[in-house]
């Protein structure tokens, strides 16, 4: 299991890059899906795509398949424009899940392999070996309509990873899995990346993707609004302090602080106050005004959840 | 490099090509379909000739004298053809010929001159009475031969004319068959479209074209899609013709003889011409629904051509002639198919004609191939409503 590093370097611009998505764009009538989106992932970790619905997310996986054509810019593997044999090693889980509901699930999973260049005995050894590493032994001449949904989930996971792909594009991947499979899939999805699969993956689920990513990008309207390591937008440019006095609801001692030293983000019903510290500021000079004003009864360092930083730049939620 | 894409190319269309044979020819619906069909030809073929071979007794008028010797003759005939007979007197040739035309009579012998029927049949071994007015012409001749020779008189040959009240037409077995291949056309045709307009309306509105076009282009999955559909549409055609041929020949039916090579060759042609055009058009139908049960209203259009050619096929093969209309169906593309055919055997269009219908034919699969696959490619994964063919072919589209 692969966990948030917490000393994630800021230099995402400067790492090395398999996938890249330069300038992106593509109209749909009036609408416009993606308006020169740009971002990178690098080869062998998670990478979250988040934004809110309508976004663009879907179709800038579209156009990494080459599925949707775009109208300008360009998708770059290991630096090069992506070729038909490339995508051929590319492993998809659209969101919109679908496979053939009458179909024998073996025989559903060696011609998608088969149609990845794979040959047919590689395909069903490689198909047998994924169902029963998803728990799906005995099952192989089920229909998929048989199956349960989770189950049917599996299988469609198992059919993006049947050619072991270099890249691994999951859209949603977690949108309707019991805990089991969110486990299962977390797993999955680090495993491959350990191996050294770019693994590029969206979700709404903000706690999911800040468990599991190391960086992400956040779009908005076909455009990149944040991106970077999760650790690093999380914090923020300037550390934040929650406070709270007793007796002064109103907060006004925060208000009399010197701005050089920390500004007053908000102050909520309880009069606890959220404190943005201007760099290298010393926390324990907002500790002193504080106990001035009387007694201290909270004082701590925040961070910004994730979903904190994605309202903040989207101004939706998730 | 280029011969090596080409390799691939075909390759991944090959492999979206076996799955539809595999999935399809082992399903129930295939072999159950199969069976139906196979029975219904047979059936087809044998019943008439079973019960050809109980022929109901023929009413044979006699005209002049004697009665006596005349009946022997239709006697004999009868007793030769294995046909029943009945004898009915008629006082005037005129009076004969009217009969003749209401029916009331099957044949008319008219003493030593000549044997009446209501229409001859170019085969002359056709239908109803087809072997008895021969039978009685041969009979009644070699009567009238031997009565003739004492005098030593001359004879222009041992069976007396055969003459029809209408005009003669291409026979009843070969237009028979020509029914016989316009409605295996018919069948296959909308048959197998319809499936391949299921399949595909299918893998769209259940999204998995998405995975597939991640890895296949649209052109390889259309193109597998309806090569391994008209694979089968083809093996089940086939299978009917070996049925129709050997039941046929098993029961001496006399559908077989019309089976002339022309119209066997003339027949398949069509089959596979009239496949390659509609399957591409059936898929682009397909293309435009985002639910399976849309799909029935959008082939709709797709089949009225062959509706339309199919329901007037029959005043073609039970008519003398067939009208301008159908001639002219029979050379556009979308009627072609099953008109063609029909007018063949039927006897109405020489060989040279029918093969300019089928390069039409051919030209129009290869434009309705182009636009169908740019509808196609277009229209495959736009999700929401209907998709309208103005939004697909206009100059620039919105997918």
């Amino acid at each position: 299991m692969t966990v948030t590093p917490a000393t994630a370097g800021p230099e995402v611009a400067s790492r090395e890059v398999s996938l890249e998505l330069i300038g992106l764009t593509r109209r749909f009538g009036p609408v416009v899906a993606l308006d020169g989106l740009t971002f990178s992932v690098p080869p062998g970790e998670v990478f979250g795509f988040l934004g809110p619905n309508g976004a663009g997310k879907t179709t800038t996986m579209r156009a990494i398949f080459g599925v949707v054509a775009v109208d300008g810019g360009e998708v770059r593997w290991r630096g090069q424009p992506v070729t038909e044999e490339a995508r051929h090693r590319f492993g998809y889980m659209p969101e919109e899940r679908g496979l053939y509901p009458g179909m024998q699930i073996l025989d559903q999973l060696e011609y998608l392999g088969r149609l990845h260049d794979m040959t047919a005995s590689a395909a069903r050894a490689a198909a047998r070996g994924w169902i029963g590493r998803l728990g799906l032994a005995g099952r192989e001449s089920a229909k998929l309509e048989a199956l349960s949904h989770g189950n049917q989930q599996r299988v469609q996971l198992a059919a993006a990873l049947m050619h072991d792909p270099e890249l691994l594009v999951l859209d949603e991947p977690f949108a309707g899995l019991d805990p089991g499979g969110v486990d299962d899939m977390t797993e999955i999805l680090a495993e491959r990346a350990r191996a050294g699969v770019t693994v590029l993956f969206s979700s709404h689920q903000l706690d999911l993707v800040e468990h599991i990513c190391e960086a992400v990008a956040i779009i908005h309207r076909g455009r990149v609004v944040a991106q970077g390591a999760v650790a690093d937008l999380e914090r923020g440019d300037r550390p934040r302090l929650v406070v709270r006095v007793a007796g002064a609801p109103a907060g006004e001692w925060a208000r009399r602080l010197d701005p050089r030293i920390a500004t007053v983000e908000r102050v909520d019903a309880a009069g606890t106050a959220l404190l943005a510290l201007t760099p290298d500021a010393d926390s324990q000079r907002v500790l002193d005004a504080a106990r001035a004003a009387g007694a201290v009864e909270h004082f701590s360092f925040a961070t910004r959840r994730l979903s904190e930083v994605f309202r903040d730049v989207t101004g939706e939620e998730a | 490099m280029r011969s090596g894409m080409h390799r691939r190319w075909l390759r991944l269309t090959a492999i979206v090509a076996e799955r539809e044979i595999r999935q399809r020819g082992r399903s129930r619906a295939f072999a159950v379909s199969t069976v139906v069909l196979l029975l219904v030809v047979a059936a087809g073929v044998a019943i008439p000739a079973i019960l050809a071979s109980h022929a109901k007794p023929q009413r044979v008028g006699v005209v002049g004298a004697p009665v006596a010797g005349m009946t022997e003759v239709v006697r004999e005939a009868g007793h030769l053809t294995d046909t029943g007979v009945t004898v009915v007197p008629e006082p005037s040739v005129a009076s004969a010929e009217a009969a003749l035309r209401s029916g009331d009579l099957d044949v008319v012998l008219v003493n030593d001159t000549e044997v009446v029927v209501k229409q001859v049949s170019l085969s002359g071994s056709s239908g109803s009475g087809g072997s008895l007015p021969s039978a009685i012409a041969a009979v009644a001749g070699l009567t009238k031969l031997v009565g003739q020779l004492p005098p030593g008189a001359t004879t222009s040959g041992v069976t007396l004319p055969v003459r029809g009240l209408t005009p003669p037409s291409a026979s009843l077995s070969r237009r028979l068959t020509g029914l016989f291949t316009v409605v295996l056309v018919w069948i296959l045709i909308s048959a197998y479209g319809s499936q391949i307009a299921m399949g595909v309306g299918e893998e769209k509105s259940n999204r998995i074209v998405e995975v597939i076009l991640a890895s296949v282009r649209p052109l390889q999955l259309l193109v597998g899609k309806v090569t391994g559909i008209g694979v089968l549409a083809l093996a089940q055609a086939a299978l009917m013709v070996a049925t129709f041929l050997g039941v046929g020949a098993a029961v001496g039916s006399s559908l077989v003889h019309g089976a002339a090579p022309g119209i066997v060759i003339t027949g398949a042609v069509f089959l596979v011409l009239g496949y390659a055009f509609y399957c591409t058009a059936f898929a682009a139908a397909g293309s435009l629904v985002s639910r399976q049960s849309d799909v029935g209203t959008v082939i709709l259009p797709v089949q009225i051509p062959l509706i339309l050619a199919y329901a007037l096929s029959y005043t073609v093969i039970y008519a003398n002639g067939a009208s301008t209309f159908y001639r002219v169906l029979g050379f556009l593309p979308p009627t072609a198919p099953v008109a063609m055919p029909v007018l063949y055997a039927a006897g109405d269009v020489p060989a040279w004609q029918a093969a300019v219908s089928a390069v039409l034919l051919a030209v129009g699969t290869v434009w309705m191939a182009r636009t169908a696959a740019t509808i196609y490619e277009r229209s495959i994964l736009r999700t929401g409503s209907r998709v309208r063919l103005r939004q697909v072919l206009g100059r620039a589209p919105v997918s």
